[in-house]
């Protein structure tokens, strides 16, 4: 049946189902992790392979003879296959030799991609027409997109739909390639991209069924530019705008289909009907993935089993005494801090750990010293909440006398880059490259250690909301009660030179940004006595006597920064206590690393990683994770979990109402899902989803990386950041969530939020709920219900703990 | 024999050993990439010794024989020293850097050996004393490099460009070999120092023999060192890991200028050839400048940069400022090297830009008075330093920093600009402008007599000086009022015809047939 274009609402909402099929892309001065999945996670991982494969022809699952190597190391044993069978494929397969055989039969081959009419025509032309496209496309959006790179900045740029035309009525390159006419044709298009998109969907004869999956497709050829757009449009409606970003976005992709079918009509009619029949068909198509489907839930079960033995193991060991610790510290749950934390509490018994999300419930939109640029340190799901600042009203001249020392380093910086003037910056400033270049050699250039002034909240903010924010996130860490005498809130960072991906090293819970000015505003608000009373008739008595003080930990070399912002006399023992044991963690932490990290030497030898300009691997970010534990630190304390688990302190008993709870399942859980999912996806499809080969980056206009000379712009991680060049760094598992709460709390709190729990549905997250011992013991079935997971198998699982 | 040739042969040779290594350590992490930043600091260090060898000597010339038979021929004077001086310092840090950027590459050790083998090859080639010498290297250089652009054969990107500079260069080694020829029979000799010293004495009077030597010479470096229109290939070859580009920008396309001043005294013989010099590179530097302005991505924008520059040196050349370019060789690659080894920092740089607030946008009046603050210190600096032994080409030259100072003081001067900023720029326009007339002073003293002096300017080189003074003059004020005009719609197609280079590249792509695929229509 052909498409109705006459009903405008029907092509926009083609339009807008295909543009939600596109992952975000933040741009790289403050990235984060996303799931590039994000658009079909009401599918399950195998039938998004099926389609993603036939819109790019990458697999979105490891290879087959990868698979293979985990079943020969052991990785995966018979009885996980034969669990896995029975929750991916109990009708197709039964047994593990059936999975063993089928891996190894020819049916196990690289998805096939559904040409577009760019390829058809360009594999009649004899000239890759599809590599034009992007080129053009990359040229022009690179200028649209540019976020300063450029001297000369493209002016007044408008929708994204005219200023590609205006671009391409002058851009003569595609007549000199063999797209004769191609000005003319663009310049001639509508001015309105929607009924654009309709025609040409009429056009090329798209039926209704086909035109979703193509549409997507044409998104996805513009590869990271349409991520991009997308990052636009979910800024928009975070502040509720609209955006037509992705809508110009698709009819330029299509303008390039038009144009060609056009020239190429003829000869490639028969195989493009063809193309357009298998578009219709989609979901009719041989599931070639289910076995490895069942390997990787296999895999993925395999850890799990492992995961919950060594909990189990031994289980109340780690029970701490009653009493008051002399130091509380709490960490971002990433998984770099499990190490850390671990190492901490391994040097001092009066030590306890927490872990919370790095950005300590504080959703700001932060303003550096001397700077314009609002920061939003937050996850990215929220809109900021409060203003902060660090200059404050005394230190206004000194900001200004910054600003002005910046804008002449500024206006330095176009002398060297403009045209004429470039030859006379060469010929009186070139010797200054000498120590610049010896500076870089010698690795003496780090990030600016100078600390930052203290940053504080909009005066506007009121007690009460002060005091509201301070009770919130407490209650948030499970923190309310037996307070220590020094409470240290730990942001993280990472300090790497060089690096254009140097913000995906970052805090994730802030924005892509350090956690530093976070932790330091939260003890900043808990150390005010005016909060302090608040609280107090609220129900939470912090002691006379706690104090807060805001910390950095540095992910490279594992040093942490404690600020001692309110400076109080009275805890200056404390302080240096802490520094103290916090130095000789670090110690620990670092050799626990070291060995991980190629050619890293001497653990004290990490922190020049973050120096070298020619590291491409500082550290390992968070590769490897794949957990996420809800449950008091008890549970896990003295675990060796390997850096591969996101820790959040929770204390279900305290939790009422379960808002706690179901906080942390629809904020923290679907960030670390996102995290999880875009090593999945930067990991088993580099191509697809990776940011490519680190060697060959090309930074364009401040947001993102080209590989080498042009393509389109390339989003996720890049292959050095999974990778050691050797095996695969990151082993591509969908997080195992871990919550120790009772299950129909868990599950009401699921039924509310369908985006959720369609995650879980899916098999996207695993779901577990935790017993008393720390065993995984309840699955989540994806259905709504429980199944049996893991029992603890103490005696077993003691031994070999103990091996 | 004295320590110098030796000084001269350690670095090629130590790369030569730490390429036979490299070749036979497959795999990734190969154990020769742990003794490279060693190595490196060693020939580095060596390297740079050659300039104090020279002032302690002189210029000498060495011959290396085994029994009858020369093998090597080895220059040290002002030309060589520093050109040694400058690719062992800049290779050596290129190559540290490899030893860890490519760290869990499969092929780590072959690109380091390859890597070694063009940077011992550019050391050869700019302290070779001989024309076969001299071509040899020269062929040498421009092969290897092809071998490192094609670090990831299986790139068509990297295919498109290596192919385009692959025949740009084989045209270049055509004339070469037919300028040395000629040289050769015309003077008899094969010793290039000799040539030159031939020449100068000939007083001016070139044959028609010298001006094709000349010619053929002038070809050969134009399209090595990627001038106008055979400047495509350099913008494309970011498919090769990032060092490979610093060493090319920095040392590798540096080889088409070394040439120029390398055959000072025989390019002097043949003043129209200058006056293409003049043309070609004049053009290209403004071209590839205004192009490099529109660039959004850091990598194509150096490039670019490069090819301006370049011109820059190739006009500098044409006015006969032989030591000026040398200069300017040495300056720029050591900027350019740091900028590529530099480039990932590319982000934080963009974000830091907008960090202080909006750029205050200079009116006409504050450009006016931005160019008059310029020409008071260029006067007054030139005054205190004193004009006496300048040539009227390097004074006229002069007038490119005042442009260029101009345009920063702008910027400082702008109704919008606190008085502070002011102050802040015309501090660094006063500090650059000494700096400039130091840096030439010091340069014009050694490199004398060395290089031949500029001659006195003729009618013709009168007009082509006042022509660049000009364009170059126009260029700097356009782009000062710039936000004045770039909102026009004629200048909106304008950038886009900028910023595809005016198609030049894209022309060579059909005629080579760059982006052609397997297909059914393919013959």
């Amino acid at each position: 049946m052909p498409l109705k274009t006459d009903s405008s609402a029907s092509v926009s909402g083609l339009i807008d189902q295909a543009a939600r099929t596109v992952p975000p892309m933040w741009p790289l001065e403050a990235t984060v992790a996303v799931n590039p999945f994000l658009g079909a996670h009401s599918r399950s991982l195998g039938t998004a392979a099926e389609l993603f494969g036939s819109m790019t022809g990458q697999s979105l699952l490891m290879p087959a003879a990868w698979f293979e190597q985990q079943l020969e190391t052991g990785e995966i044993s018979d009885e996980d296959i034969v669990d896995a069978i029975a929750v991916i494929a109990p009708r197709s397969l039964s047994t593990p030799e059936q999975v063993r055989e089928a891996l190894a039969s020819a049916g196990m081959r690289a998805p096939t991609r559904i040409p577009m009419v760019l390829d058809l025509a360009g594999q009649n032309a004899g000239v890759d027409f599809s590599a034009i496209m992007t080129d053009r496309v990359t040229a022009w959006a690179a200028d649209y997109f540019d976020n300063g790179q450029a001297l000369w900045q493209v002016r007044d740029r408008g929708p994204a739909w005219s200023s590609w035309k205006d671009f391409a009525a002058n851009d003569l390159t595609p007549e000199i390639l063999g797209f004769e006419a191609f000005c003319r044709f663009s310049s001639g298009l509508p001015e309105d991209a929607e009924s654009f998109v309709g025609a040409a969907l009429q056009e090329l004869g798209l039926s209704a069924e086909a035109s979703i999956p193509y549409l997507t497709q044409v998104l996805f050829n513009l590869g990271g530019w349409a991520q991009l757009g997308r990052y636009r449009l979910w800024q928009a409606e975070l502040a509720d705008r609209q955006d037509p970003v992705m809508r110009d976005l698709l009819a330029i992709g299509l303008a390039w289909e038009v144009f060609a079918f056009r020239a190429h009509e003829s000869e490639i009619a028969l195989n493009w009907k063809r193309a357009c029949k298998k578009r219709e068909n989609l979901e009719e198509r041989a599931g070639d993935t289910v076995v490895l489907e069942v390997l990787q839930y296999a895999l993925e079960l395999a850890g799990q089993r492992k995961l919950s033995d060594l909990i189990a193991a031994d289980a109340g060991q780690g029970e701490t005494g009653e009493g008051r610790p002399a130091i509380q510290a709490a960490f971002c749950i990433d998984v770099r801090s499990e190490i850390f934390r671990r190492s901490l509490e391994s040097v001092s018994s009066s030590v306890e750990t927490l872990g919370f999300a790095g950005f300590f419930g504080l959703g700001i939109d932060h303003h550096a010293f001397a700077s314009d640029i609002s920061e939003r340190r937050l996850p990215v799901l929220l809109n900021p909440g409060l203003q902060t600042f660090e200059t404050s009203e005394k230190d206004l001249t000194e900001d200004q006398e910054k600003r002005f020392r910046l804008r002449a380093v500024r206006a330095w910086g176009r002398f060297k880059l403009a045209a004429v003037s470039s030859f006379a910056f060469v010929e009186s400033a070139g010797p200054l490259y000498v120590p610049k270049l010896l500076q870089g050699a010698l690795g003496l250039k780090g990030a600016s250690s100078k600390s930052s002034p203290v940053p504080s909240l909009h005066p506007s903010v009121t007690l009460d909301a002060r005091t509201d924010a301070a009770e919130a996130i407490l209650k948030a860490m499970s923190l309310t009660s037996n307070f220590a005498r020094l409470v240290l809130l730990c942001g993280h960072g990472a300090s790497v030179v060089n690096n254009p991906h140097a913000s995906a090293l970052q805090c994730g819970a802030c924005g892509g940004y350090s956690g530093e000015v976070n932790a330091r505003l939260l003890a900043g608000l808990l150390n005010d006595s005016g909060v302090r009373s608040g609280l107090a008739a609220r129900g939470i008595l912090i002691p006379e006597d706690t104090y807060f003080a805001g910390g950095l930990h540095d992910t490279i070399s594992d040093t942490v920064t404690i600020y001692d912002d309110q400076r109080r006399s009275s805890h200056a023992k404390d302080i240096e206590t802490a520094s103290y044991l916090l130095d000789v963690a670090a110690g620990l932490a670092r050799a626990e690393r070291a060995p991980s990290l190629p050619h890293s030497g001497k653990p004290a030898h990490l922190k020049k990683r973050g120096r070298s300009w020619s590291q491409t691997r500082p550290e390992w970010g968070l590769a490897g994770c794949s957990a996420f534990i809800a449950a008091p630190r008890n549970r896990t304390l003295g675990k060796d979990l390997a850096g591969r688990s996101f820790l959040h302190s929770y204390d279900w008993k305290s939790d009422k109402d379960f808002s706690v709870l179901e906080l942390i399942l629809t904020a923290p859980v679907v960030v670390a899902s996102w995290i999880s999912l875009q090593y999945y996806g930067s990991s088993v499809a580099p191509a697809l989803f990776g940011a490519g080969n680190k060697l060959l980056h090309n930074v364009v206009g401040g947001i993102g990386v080209l590989e080498g000379n042009g393509g389109t712009l390339r989003a996720g991680l890049p292959l050095q950041s999974v990778s050691d060049g050797i095996t695969l760094r990151h082993t591509p598992v969908r997080l195992s969530v871990c919550i120790e709460a009772p299950r129909d709390a868990i599950i009401s709190i699921l039924e509310r939020h369908p985006d959720v729990k369609s995650l879980f549905d899916n098999h996207w997250l695993h779901l577990f709920a935790m017993d008393e011992a720390g065993a995984l013991a309840h699955r989540y079935n994806g259905k709504g219900g429980w199944a049996e997971g893991f029992q603890a198998d103490a005696n077993g699982a003691a031994a070999e703990a103990a091996a | 024999m004295s320590l110098t040739p030796l000084l001269l042969l350690a670095p090629p040779i130590l790369l030569a050993a730490l390429a036979a290594t490299g070749f036979f350590q497959t795999g990734p992490y190969p154990a020769v990439r742990k003794a490279v930043p060693w190595l490196a600091w060693l020939i580095g260090g060596i390297s740079i010794c050659a300039p104090g060898a020279y002032f302690m000597t002189g210029a000498q010339s060495f011959t290396l024989s085994a029994g009858s038979i020369e093998l090597l021929h080895l220059r040290l004077d002002i030309v060589s020293a520093s050109l040694v001086a400058l690719v062992g310092f800049i290779g050596s840090i290129v190559l540290a850097y490899s030893g860890e950027y490519l760290e869990g590459e499969g092929r780590q050790g072959r690109f380091l050996a390859w890597l070694s083998l063009a940077m011992a090859s550019v050391l050869m080639l700019v302290s070779s004393g001989h024309l076969l010498q001299l071509v040899i290297f020269w062929m040498a250089t421009s092969l290897l490099l092809h071998r490192l652009l094609l670090f990831y054969p299986e790139r068509p990107g990297a295919r498109r460009a290596a192919r385009k500079k692959f025949l740009f260069a084989r045209a270049g080694d055509v004339f070469l070999i037919a300028g040395s020829a000629a040289l050769w029979l015309h003077f008899g000799t094969g010793d290039i120092a000799a040539i030159n010293e031939a020449a100068r004495e000939s007083e001016g009077a070139g044959g028609l023999v010298t001006s094709v030597a000349a010619l053929m010479v002038a070809f050969a470096a134009l399209l090595k060192s990627a001038q106008f229109p055979f400047h495509g290939w350099l913008t494309e070859v970011m498919e090769t890991p990032t060092p490979v580009s610093a060493l090319l920008h920095a040392g590798i396309i540096n080889a088409g200028g070394f040439l120029l001043i390398r055959f000072a005294d025989v390019m002097l013989l043949a003043p129209g050839v200058l006056a293409l010099l003049v043309l070609v590179g004049g053009f290209t530097a403004l071209f590839a400048g205004l192009v490099m302005l529109t660039q959004p991505a850091v990598k194509t924008s150096l490039a670019w940069s490069t090819i301006s520059q370049m011109g820059f040196m190739v006009f500098q050349c044409g006015l006969a400022l032989f030591p000026l370019a040398l200069l300017h060789i040495v300056l720029h690659s050591l900027y350019k090297a740091h900028a590529f080894l530099n480039s990932g920092d590319a982000v934080r740089q963009v974000a830091s830009i907008r960090r202080p607030g909006p750029i205050a946008v200079p009116g006409l009046k504050a450009v006016g008075a931005a160019f008059l603050s310029a020409i008071v210190i260029y006067g007054l600096t030139a005054l205190a330093l004193g004009l006496e032994g300048k040539s009227p080409q390097a004074i006229a030259l002069g007038a490119i920093l005042v442009f260029g100072v101009a345009y920063m003081l702008a910027q400082g001067l702008a109704d919008r600009a606190p008085r502070k900023l002011g102050l802040y720029t015309a501090g660094y326009a006063v500090a650059s402008t000494v700096a400039y007339f130091g840096l030439q002073s010091v340069v014009a003293y050694l490199a004398y007599p060395a290089l031949p002096a500029t001659p006195s300017p003729d009618g013709l080189e009168w007009a082509l000086i006042a022509l660049a003074l000009f364009s170059f003059g126009l260029t700097a004020f356009a782009q000062a009022t710039f936000p004045m005009w770039a909102s026009h719609p004629a200048v909106r197609g304008l950038r886009v015809h900028l910023t595809n280079g005016f198609y030049v590249n894209a022309v060579w792509d059909r005629m080579l047939g760059g982006w052609r695929q397997p297909g059914r229509a393919c013959g």
